[in-house]
């Protein structure tokens, strides 16, 4: 029976105090692809871990981990050693901290074919930048003897890959490898993989969060819940008919690509996943699972096959329907419409300098004699940005990492001072507010932040965090504070007992919600929700995005809705704004931006979100673009003649839909003369 | 609002709730052994050196002429220098004037560095700037050097010696609370606090001390050894506490002329200042392994 | 590179005059002064008006200080008071034989103290790590001059091993002349190595925790590759920090040093100085002290740019 490549039988990992992995078996055939889906702390990198013996001294392994014919588990160090590298690569999730900083590029890649297959060095580097080139690097010579910190982080994945294939593994573990990078770049890498598979014939083992990438590299797809496999099959059946009620809920939850109505919500899987499973007692979903009954928790599950070739850990697996939706109560609230502005910002500027004070004075050895010189440099983050948010409305804005979304958030708070243009906040210069004024703006105006690591003072319990704001706004006497927080938290459906909570009690879900109803205390108006889902996992974002919803419809507040995630913001937004490096290069509905992209970034963005082939070439730092479209230097329609040397401005191609692009047909059409006329002689 | 599909949120936080003390629980459970020993040195040393005089079974300076140089024993515990007088009687009083001298010079030292410090991490720009160019040049001047210059200009004593050895001391403090102020500063809670427009002395006070002073705790025990081990160098070289005083340095000073003869007068107060040092040292290392985030919270 | 270099040794100069004015300052402000001193019990007002005169000390203060340091800057030092010899070829000497000590006790820190701590973060958690991290304890709980007295008690006057105090005559032979440097070399070691060792472990620990560990270790590489090429060059970029941090320390050391082994150095010139109150000595050996630690800095800059390729290579490839 034996021809599989990799087969794992009952691989349990233990750390004191916990089980991070339970009972999981699985076989593996040569050329094949597996992906491992769970959220955080399911144990899937254990797994990882458990093959590369990189677990650690407190880490207990048993079972059987058979590799081409041998037990990994029983080999001898030495052994296990002359396997990794050899026949098993690896590549893992951060790329920014996985080179070594102080040993150029080439030369990494070189160190396993010298060190496994004997290579000469000089002969070894030849390889290594054959295989850089082999990445899709154009320059790799370049790049094989550069140091890893000039090099983007799509670029250092791409050097990984190489590295981890040196020497022509036949299987080639990947853990979370496009996690930390842009959409953008996900999908390169991603495109990458699928080619590397069918040219080297490597086997894949891709352990992820998320179920969609499975799906564009994977054949089969194991779902990973609290240390057990709970689903197992082909990615084509466990996606379209996912068998487990976990596996129905994680993809219920995941917002597909289309503009949702105000009314919709989604599924969400209620709770989070318990950190030391008990599977011996009974079903470690059923305290999330809609389809509970008493006979659920009466003992252990066991995977029961629900088609050939696909198993799931659920007596009911065969039985059971669709994850139920959720609904608003009442009708639908239809489309938003827009009435006066609550939110303007006009030509809004923030350019940072990058290099001050004394790092500002560089020194030159011109005519001989060293000389210093005062020269900062100046950065434009935030460049012209014109947005308007209505009383109720949400605006959400996309882009890439570092492309100034999160810089325009914090100027429309004034968090930051803008270098040019002006926020206005009701019809006030927000920027010329002091005294009082500026203290009810702040009232009035609050934000919502991404990383809920550090968004709560570690220092103060849930209670006091929240009553600061009733403090200092004066919301409430001082006998009817205790009262106020525990409305706060119910109205973020947290129980009133967490009043007393310092923040390393909570799960990331749960502080993401005490900072909500922290941010709400002083009755806000407008609220800046900078990526507040981003870092949370797929299960626990649906029932955040959903809160959200909820507390915009009850109060009436307007979002500025912050993320790199097109289909979250499409969930929630009545309108989007596309930002690239700092400019806004399309605005629209969700439904036209979605339907009918116009500017060529968001269909590039739109491309990678929806898995086809984006066409664009990898991001080039070219000193951001001051004399023409930022875009260019990764736009498939640039004409240099125009492109290069004029901004173009967001022109209307429908009544609620503009773009900045010069070569938009519809666009140009309408402000044909302006366009024209901005080309300088 | 919302139709709660079957799970009622009360169900899901049954399991929640003992899920999050689970994980919060062995923090606090683990106690490090250098903290408990340390501590208790600690303590041993506060309680005899505040009733140094209640316990000290002669005065300091009391000479027993017959008695010259006798070694320890049970009359005289730590033997008798060449004037008579009990060496365990002036190592209890000494004692007084070491940790007098440390935590002095530590309070001076904390006095400028974390105003300096959380000023320059709060306010970066121009001032942070021209904060960290002046601690720059202090601290480029080798330690000694500084403190050997002020007490040569003036008489020495106790506290000039605490002053000088404080001052000193104040740059590694203001670096020190300036990198942990910079770090909590780009976390999200200050730009809460920042969004609903607080004052500068809440932030400071409310928001970034309690979050600075773990990391100080470690810093400054660090400063009481340095203040102790200096001081006694200083008093040892002629430059600090005088003659007739029981300071340790200038005890192990006095000894030397008779080291081949009466060992004790030097090695016992070196032995108690260790005992001193170490003590200290644990205590510092085992508040950082409980306190320090960026050591302790191991995932 | 060049561009970081230059700025550096900016810096460096800044804070040389800063410490030269500091000096000047602080030693103008002693009760005692120079031409009362020359003068001794024989001045009466008259001959020290003229005297002050003749030396330039009825000048205002800035000018002064601006012949003082041209004259410095000239290699002029003055005269000392209490000697009445010229300055600077005394402190050459005392300085050359200060240095033998420093050099020596520098490089025994920065082998055996980075070795120490390598070890230490290695076998993390083992006996090593505990000897190393004992030692250590050991090594900064008292100060430097009490394990001077200790040595002394324990090779000079139990075994007679060694010499307890002063120095050797190279014409004695090169045993003789080790001999006497032998003593003062550990004792200056002893808490160097404590401080070095410690902050070497950790920095070595914390690299052996990275990323890229745990990926060099996935590509099969054996334990001492992995340690050698892949922790130690970025465990050693901290440790040089280190090393000049210690230097000032050193240089602290070596003052009480000499004093305890009678070794006539720079620190014990320094003492004698500033006991007997003689101005231009003073000044001459602060300054001398200081410049070695800010260039032992500058030099410790330096290499820290060489071994941290974000200094020595600067901007991006693609």
């Amino acid at each position: 029976m034996n021809d599989a490549l990799l087969e794992i039988r009952n691989l349990t990992v233990r750390y004191p105090g916990t089980t991070a992995v339970r009972d999981v078996a699985f076989q593996l055939q040569p050329g094949e692809a597996l992906g491992i889906v769970g959220e955080s702390g399911s144990g899937k990198s254990s797994i990882a871990g458990a093959i590369l013996k990189s677990l650690g001294a407190s880490a207990r392994i048993a079972g059987e981990i058979a590799f081409e014919g041998r037990d990994l588990l029983r080999l001898s160090r030495a052994d296990h050693r002359a396997v990794l590298g050899r026949r098993i690569g690896a590549v893992f999730q951060d790329p920014f901290t996985a080179l070594n900083p102080a040993r150029r590029v080439g030369g990494q890649i070189a160190e396993p074919m010298v060190r496994h297959l004997g290579a000469e060095p000089a002969h070894a580097m030849q390889r290594a930048i054959v295989l850089l080139r082999d990445m899709g690097i154009h320059r790799a010579e370049e790049v094989a003897h550069a140091f890893p910190h000039q090099l983007s982080g799509g670029m250092k994945q791409r050097t990984l890959i190489a590295a981890a294939l040196a020497c022509e593994p036949s299987l080639l573990i990947l853990d979370e490898p496009t996690t930390a990078l842009d959409v953008t770049v996900e999908a390169q890498i991603l495109r990458l993989l699928a080619r590397l598979r069918q040219q080297k014939r490597v086997s894949l083992l891709f352990i992820s969060h998320n179920l969609g990438v499975v799906r564009r590299l994977c054949d089969s797809v194991a779902v990973m819940y609290a240390s057990q496999f709970v689903e197992l099959g082909r990615v084509g059946d466990v996606l379209e008919q996912p068998a487990h009620p976990y596996s129905k809920g994680l993809l219920a939850s995941r917002p597909s690509l289309r503009a949702a109505s105000r009314g919709s919500r989604l599924s969400a899987i209620q709770g989070q996943m318990p950190s030391a499973p008990r599977p011996e007692a009974g079903c470690v979903f059923a305290a999330r699972c809609p389809f509970a009954e008493p006979r659920c928790t009466g003992g252990e599950q066991s995977l029961i096959l629900t088609a050939p070739g696909h198993a799931a850990r659920c007596w009911k697996a065969k039985t059971l329907g669709d994850w139920p939706r959720l609904a608003v109560e009442g009708t639908d609230l239809g489309e938003f419409r827009p009435g006066n502005a609550l939110v303007n910002t006009n030509r809004l500027r923030k350019s940072f300098t990058m290099r001050r004070g004394m790092a500002a004075w560089r020194p030159s050895l011109a005519n001989r004699w060293p000389r210093f010189r005062y020269q900062p440099t100046q950065v434009a983050a935030v460049d012209g940005v014109s947005l308007t948010i209505s009383p109720g409305e949400v605006l959400g804005l996309v882009g890439e990492s570092g492309c100034g979304k999160s810089t325009l958030g914090r100027l429309a708070l004034r968090l930051l001072n803008c270098t040019d243009g002006s926020v206005e906040f009701d019809g006030a210069d927000v920027g010329r507010l002091s005294g009082t004024d500026l203290s009810a703006f702040r009232k009035q105006a609050q934000i919502v932040f991404q990383n809920v690591g550090s968004s709560l003072n570690p220092r103060l319990s849930v209670g006091e965090a929240l009553e600061r704001p009733l403090v200092l706004f004066g919301l409430a006497k001082p006998r009817e504070r205790r009262q106020r927080v525990e409305e706060l938290l119910e109205m973020v459906r947290l129980p009133a007992s967490y009043r007393l909570r310092y923040p390393h009690q909570l799960s990331g879900g749960e502080r993401q919600r005490v900072a909500i109803a922290r941010a709400l205390a002083s009755e806000p108006r407008f609220v800046v929700c900078d990526e507040p889902v981003s870092a949370l996992d797929v299960s626990v974002q649906a029932a955040i995005v959903n809160l959200l919803a909820d507390l915009r419809d009850r109060f009436g507040l307007a979002y500025l809705f912050i993320s790199h995630d097109l289909a979250v913001v499409a969930q929630i937004s009545d309108r989007v704004a596309v930002m690239y490096r700092g400019r806004i290069c399309e605005t629209g509905t969700p439904a036209e931006l979605l339907a009918a992209p116009r500017h060529p970034y968001t269909r590039l963005l739109l491309a990678a979100a929806a898995d086809e082939s984006p066409t664009a070439e990898p991001s080039a730092d070219i000193g951001a673009g001051a004399t023409g479209c930022t875009f260019a230097s990764r736009c498939p329609r640039r004409l240099p003649s125009i492109c290069d040397t004029t901004v173009p401005t967001l022109r209307p191609v429908t009544s609620a839909h503009a773009v900045a692009c010069h070569l938009d047909p519809i666009a140009k059409q309408q402000c044909g003369t302006i366009a024209t006329a901005s080309i300088p002689p | 609002m919302l139709i709660c599909c079957t799970a009622s949120p009360t169900r899901a936080f049954a399991t929640a709730v003992p899920l999050s003390d689970s994980t919060a629980l062995p923090r606090r459970a683990s106690v490090p052994t250098a903290l408990i020993v340390g501590a208790s040195i600690v303590t041993i040393l506060l309680v005899t050196a505040a009733l140094a005089q209640v316990v000290a079974p002669y005065p300091f300076d009391q000479m027993h002429i017959r008695d010259r140089f006798a070694p320890p024993g049970l009359r005289y515990l730590a033997g008798t220098d060449e004037y008579g007088r009990d060496v365990f009687s002036r190592l209890l009083i000494g004692s007084q004037l070491s940790l007098l001298l440390g935590v002095i010079a530590t309070l001076i030292s904390m006095g400028i560095g974390v105003p300096l410090g959380m000023l320059a991490g709060y306010s970066r720009g121009l001032i942070d700037e021209a904060i960290m160019r002046v601690l720059d040049i202090m601290m480029a001047f080798p330690p000694i050097m500084l403190v050997l210059l002020i007490l040569a200009i003036t008489q020495p004593s106790l506290m000039k010696t605490a002053f000088a050895i404080g001052i000193l001391s104040a740059p590694p403090i203001g670096r020190v609370t300036r990198s942990v102020t910079l770090d909590l500063m780009s976390g999200e809670f200050m730009e809460a606090a920042r969004a609903r427009g607080e004052r500068l002395h809440y932030v400071l006070c409310r928001e970034l001390l309690p979050n600075v002073w773990p990391v100080l705790m470690v810093e400054a025990s660090l400063r009481v050894v340095f203040a102790v081990l200096l001081g006694a160098v200083l008093s040892f070289l002629g430059f600090g506490v005088q003659p007739p005083a029981a300071d340790w340095g200038l005890m192990i000073s006095n000894g030397r002329a008779f080291v081949e003869k009466a060992p004790w007068i030097s090695l016992a107060p070196g032995i108690a200042m260790g005992l001193t040092v170490i003590g200290i040292s644990l205590l510092g290392d085992g508040l950082r392994e409980v306190l320090d985030p960026r050591l302790g919270r191991r995932q | 590179m060049a561009s970081y270099a230059l700025r550096r040794l900016g810096t460096v100069l800044v804070i040389l005059a800063v410490m030269s004015l500091l000096v000047f300052l602080a030693t103008h402000a002693l009760p005692a002064s120079t031409a009362a001193m020359i003068l001794g019990q024989y001045s009466t007002p008259e001959t020290l008006a003229a005297l002050e005169h003749k030396l330039g000390l009825d000048l205002p203060l800035w000018l002064q200080y601006w012949n003082w340091l041209r004259a410095m800057l000239h290699g002029d030092m003055g005269q000392s008071l209490v000697m009445e010899r010229p300055v600077a070829p005394m402190l050459w000497d005392a300085f050359g034989r200060s240095a033998i000590l420093a050099l020596c006790a520098m490089a025994i820190v920065a082998t055996v103290g980075v070795a120490m701590g390598v070890v230490a973060g290695v076998w993390r958690g083992r006996w090593p790590d505990h000897a190393v991290s004992i030692f250590a304890y050991l090594g900064i709980a008292v100060p430097e001059f009490y394990w001077g007295l200790v040595l002394i008690l324990v090779f000079c006057s139990t075994f007679h091993l060694l010499p307890s105090s002063g120095i050797g005559n190279l014409s004695d032979g090169v045993g003789s002349y080790v001999s006497y440097l032998i003593l003062p070399v550990i004792t200056l070691t002893l808490t160097l190595l404590a401080h070095v060792s410690r902050l070497t472990r950790s920095s070595m620990a914390e690299q052996l925790d990275s990323m890229y560990v745990k990926v060099a270790r996935a590509r099969g590489l054996p334990e001492h590759v992995v340690i050698v090429r892949h922790a130690l060059p970025n465990a050693m970029v901290p440790t040089i920090t280190v090393l000049a941090q210690d230097f000032g320390f050193l240089i602290g050391g070596i003052v009480a040093i000499e004093t305890v082994f009678a070794y006539p150095g720079l620190g014990r010139l320094l003492i004698f100085a500033l006991q007997r109150q003689d101005l231009p000595l003073m000044q001459a050996a602060i300054l001398t002290l200081t410049a070695v630690f800010c260039l032992a800095n500058l030099g410790a800059d330096l290499l820290y740019g060489i071994a941290n390729p974000r200094i020595r290579h600067g901007g991006a490839v693609e």
